[in-house]
């Protein structure tokens, strides 16, 4: 069996790859003495790709809002039973997500690996979908919309990326809307399923105290299905501009939330997204993180408090950066931050911050394969940014203060939106 | 890979002044922590001063005396963590501080970090910035600030927020109905002053358990214990054990409205079952038939059956021996959906339970018992947990205790389970038979 080792020896780890012959790519990472195995198989599709060309036909459509999501929960329903059931029955619990560039079907086990992964990449492969099982899925979908309508911090994200974004589908709700979803059929279900599960646009991870060619003999056997070719995905135009600089929404809250945020129009992917998404990552740490002194005066000053927290989402397909939180005042607070940022672009960062801020997320790096579950998501996320997450190691030691003072400058001097939940 | 893998084991080291020290041994993990709790008694007047005390001393300490000075020490070590916070388990009000770095080899030069870390925990935790006898006028009152609107800020989320209220509602008049931050009235009456007095009581008399796990030499643990609150302890408080036992005349329904598009219906039931008792390990196998997981009778027929629901599942308190059923549905199916998680109930009562749903919910522990073995984290509060209920068994022999139970097992104590509260959050301006 043909298949790539690779060693990490600073972080004491070893991953092994190997190419099925549908194209279909297959990453094992050996952990030993962990009892936890976990499997993820997943497809770059998710809630953004809503704009494609149907495999196997020229035209072009255009699918209702949340379609994606809706297709990994069906996909859980086979002719015979419902597979949640039948890895219950063998001890494992299986899960799936879907977010704006992905669906990731997954399950973690102790014992009979095998069965389970085997039956992971066949259900995967196998849709079973009929009008009145999808028509029964309407009602729990609905009340999974529902729950998040009441959730105060889902909401001031999504009407956040409602002012950062014109036209790019990253402002739809994964979930879509109870009047999205009822549009939803079948026949919709299939096109969406045949275009985008296909090998060649999926990716298979295994973390475990495993052996690899026993993972890489299970893909061998279990897959059948035969790529489709390339998948033609088409987003929007979306110009630099924000879509609207503020944004408002009344909930059941005890005091105010905000959310601020840049949109990045730069478009990386690779290595290069890495870098980025780590330069950003330790400025807005050095702008905003608990040991910035902004950080210590907005606290003191009463305008945020430990919720306080940033975030660097940075794909392929779109990136930005916000930081949000409690505050009695979130205009005023919205106010200082966007000069902090500001004026953050024209100094850049000091060669001290750099330096100190950069171990720590060399240190958070190594914590992080501490978890099966964190080391299989992180890898499912960087293969489909075209990025593999043990090259992050490799970041921590080409990143420099002249790059990261440039994708400031490139960032950082963009026009801030704000988004508000205000008590009722 | 040594012998020890997959194994976790755990070894007293020694037990001073009413603090016990731990040893957990694994040696898979990156990264070397040392837990550390407090025990005190959940008490009206006293959990908002407990609550609010890990707060106030991640502010600062003596040689550290900011957040930003702190936070750029841990940087430097590698992102370090220390950190603390407040549980309540039962009826015992637990305050926690923790401290963690990574292993000493995934650092540049084998930086030696254990000895400078546990140096900052015990900074914070020894050397608090005071004034006038009491905590730091500027930094306490913050805290009671942020304090207050924490525990307004409960209501932001729902699901808690109901399920916070449902217990609060059943267990009137008893501890456990004291939210583990304390109340708003009971938070204004703290002062630095007295605030520090509980400080102090916590520092010289509460009982306290310390873990050390990971990667750390026998020295380094030896000094930390010599110097360990070295020169505070006094007399150590007895801590009380919870009733798990109550007697219920009549099922207490309360139902509050809100501007919220979806309800939450939360059923508390009473399983006069202790802690580390024999009939505990069927309670817990119980729980997970009934709603533990998705091949449980709440997930199956409420939500893959009814569609009335994206959530619905049973939760175990196992200190005070309380269950909670929840589930997020419309105003309009309130009904229906009380009447199919009451029809469960009473099937498990019945003995309607099948030998796939008992085999999955024991295979679905053991993989959770194994599983758990995975995290530093629930390793540290699985055997907290033990020590707290005085239960000596380990992952292996409590694995074994859930492998043995019997569908018989199970029968029996559902006979015990009572419905005691019904809690319902209803969106309001609803009116039956909106779309």
């Amino acid at each position: 069996m043909n298949y790539r080792t690779l060693n990490f020896e600073k972080i004491g780890e070893t991953l092994y790859e190997y190419e099925h012959g549908s194209g279909l790519k297959v990453f094992f990472v050996k952990k030993p003495g962990y009892n936890k195995k976990t499997a993820m198989f997943g497809t770059n599709y998710g809630s953004i790709d809503n704009t494609f060309k149907v495999q196997g036909s020229d035209k072009e459509i255009v699918v209702p809002d949340g379609i994606a999501h809706f297709l990994e929960h069906k996909l859980f329903e086979q002719e015979d039973g419902n597979m949640l059931d039948k890895f219950s029955k063998l001890g494992a619990s299986p899960n799936a997500y879907t977010s704006f560039n992905q669906t990731v079907y997954y399950f973690s086990c102790t014992d009979l690996f095998e069965e389970n992964f085997s039956m992971l990449l066949d259900y995967v492969q196998n849709p079973w979908l009929t009008d009145e099982n999808v028509e029964k899925e309407k009602g729990i979908i609905a009340q999974e919309i529902r729950m998040y309508e009441d959730n105060p911090n889902w909401r001031e994200f999504f009407n956040l990326l409602d002012c950062l974004y014109v036209n790019h589908p990253v402002k739809l709700d994964i979930a879509g809307t109870i009047e999205s979803i009822s549009k939803i059929t079948k026949e919709l279900l299939y096109d969406c399923y045949h275009t985008f599960y296909t090998p060649s646009n999926m990716v298979v991870v295994v973390v475990g105290d495993l052996i690899p060619e026993d993972v890489f003999s299970i893909v061998e056997n279990m897959i059948k299905f035969k790529d489709r070719g390339k998948v033609e995905k088409k987003y929007p135009e979306e110009p630099a501009h924000l879509n609207k600089e503020y944004n408002e929404q009344k909930l059941v809250v005890s005091m105010p939330l905000f959310y601020l945020g840049v949109k990045d129009n730069v478009r990386v992917s690779g290595f290069e997204l890495l870098k980025r998404r780590t330069a950003l990552s330790i400025v807005l740490n050095d702008i905003l993180g608990r040991s910035s002194e902004l950080y210590n005066k907005l606290y003191n000053d009463g305008l945020i408090n430990d919720t306080f927290r940033f975030e660097v989402s940075l794909d392929k397909a779109y990136g930005f950066v916000a930081c949000g939180g409690q505050s009695p005042d979130p205009k005023k607070t919205a106010q200082v931050i966007s000069g902090a940022l500001n004026e953050a672009a024209v100094k850049g960062i000091s060669e001290e911050a750099f330096s100190r801020i950069l171990k720590a997320y060399q240190g958070m790096y190594v914590r992080n394969f501490n978890s099966v579950d964190n080391i299989a998501r992180e890898l499912t996320d960087a293969y489909f940014n075209d990025a593999s997450y043990f090259d992050l190691g490799h970041v921590y030691e080409k990143l420099d203060i002249s790059y990261t003072n440039k994708v400031i400058s490139e960032v950082l001097s963009n026009q801030t939106a704000l988004s508000v939940i205000n008590p009722q | 890979m040594g012998s020890l893998a997959g194994k976790t084991m755990v070894e007293k080291l020694t037990e001073k002044q009413g603090i016990q020290f731990y040893r957990l041994k694994s040696d898979k993990f990156n990264t070397t922590r040392v837990d550390i709790f407090f025990v005190d008694d959940l008490e009206k007047e006293r959990a908002s001063g407990n609550a609010i005390l890990p707060s106030i001393l991640k502010r600062g300490c003596g040689k550290y005396p900011s957040i930003t000075e702190l936070e750029r020490k841990l940087e430097e070590l590698y992102g370090a963590d220390v950190g603390g916070g407040t549980l309540k388990k039962g009826e015992a009000h637990l305050i926690g501080f923790r401290m963690s770095h990574i292993s000493d080899r995934y650092t540049f030069n084998n930086t030696r970090l254990f000895d400078e870390c546990c140096n900052l925990l015990m900074c914070i935790l020894e050397s608090p910035l005071t004034e006038d006898n009491g905590f730091k006028k500027s930094v306490f009152t913050k805290e009671r600030d942020n304090l207050i609107n924490y525990i307004r800020s409960r209501i932001n989320n729902k699901i808690h927020f109901s399920l916070y209220r449902c217990i609060e509602e059943m267990c009137h008049g008893e501890p456990f109905a004291i939210p583990e931050e304390g109340t708003e009235e009971d938070a204004l009456l703290l002062t630095p002053q007295n605030t520090f007095a509980q400080y102090k009581e916590m520092i010289q008399s509460y009982p306290a358990y310390v873990y050390i796990s990971g990667e750390v030499d026998d020295t380094s643990i030896q000094n930390f214990i010599d110097n360990f609150l070295k020169a505070g302890r006094g007399d150590i408080k007895s801590i009380k054990t919870p009733d798990v036992k109550k007697e219920i005349s009549e099922v207490k329904r309360v139902e509050e409205g809100m501007e919220v598009n979806q309800g939450k219906l939360c059923l508390g039931f009473r399983t006069q079952i202790d802690p580390c008792s024999p009939d505990y390990y069927p309670l817990v196998v119980y729980n997970g038939i009934l709603g533990g997981d998705t091949h449980s009778k709440l997930f199956q027929n409420v939500r893959e059956k009814a569609s009335l629901a994206y959530y619905a599942q049973s939760v175990l308190e196992k200190y005070k021996g309380l269950m909670i059923v929840m589930s997020g549905i419309e105003a309009e199916n309130r009904q229906k959906a009380e009447e199919i998680i009451l029809k469960q109930v009473e099937d498990m009562r019945k003995g309607n339970i099948t030998k796939d749903e008992i085999d999955a919910t024991k295979k679905s522990l053991e993989t959770g018992m194994k599983a758990m073995q995975d995290s530093q984290g629930a390793i540290v509060d699985f055997f907290l947990s033990q020590h707290l209920t005085n239960c000596a068994d380990d992952f292996e022999s409590t694995a074994e205790k859930f492998r043995q139970v019997t569908i018989d097992d199970v029968v029996r104590v559902a006979q015990n389970i009572q419905l005691d509260a019904v809690y319902f959050l209803k969106p309001k301006n609803f009116k039956e038979g909106i779309a």
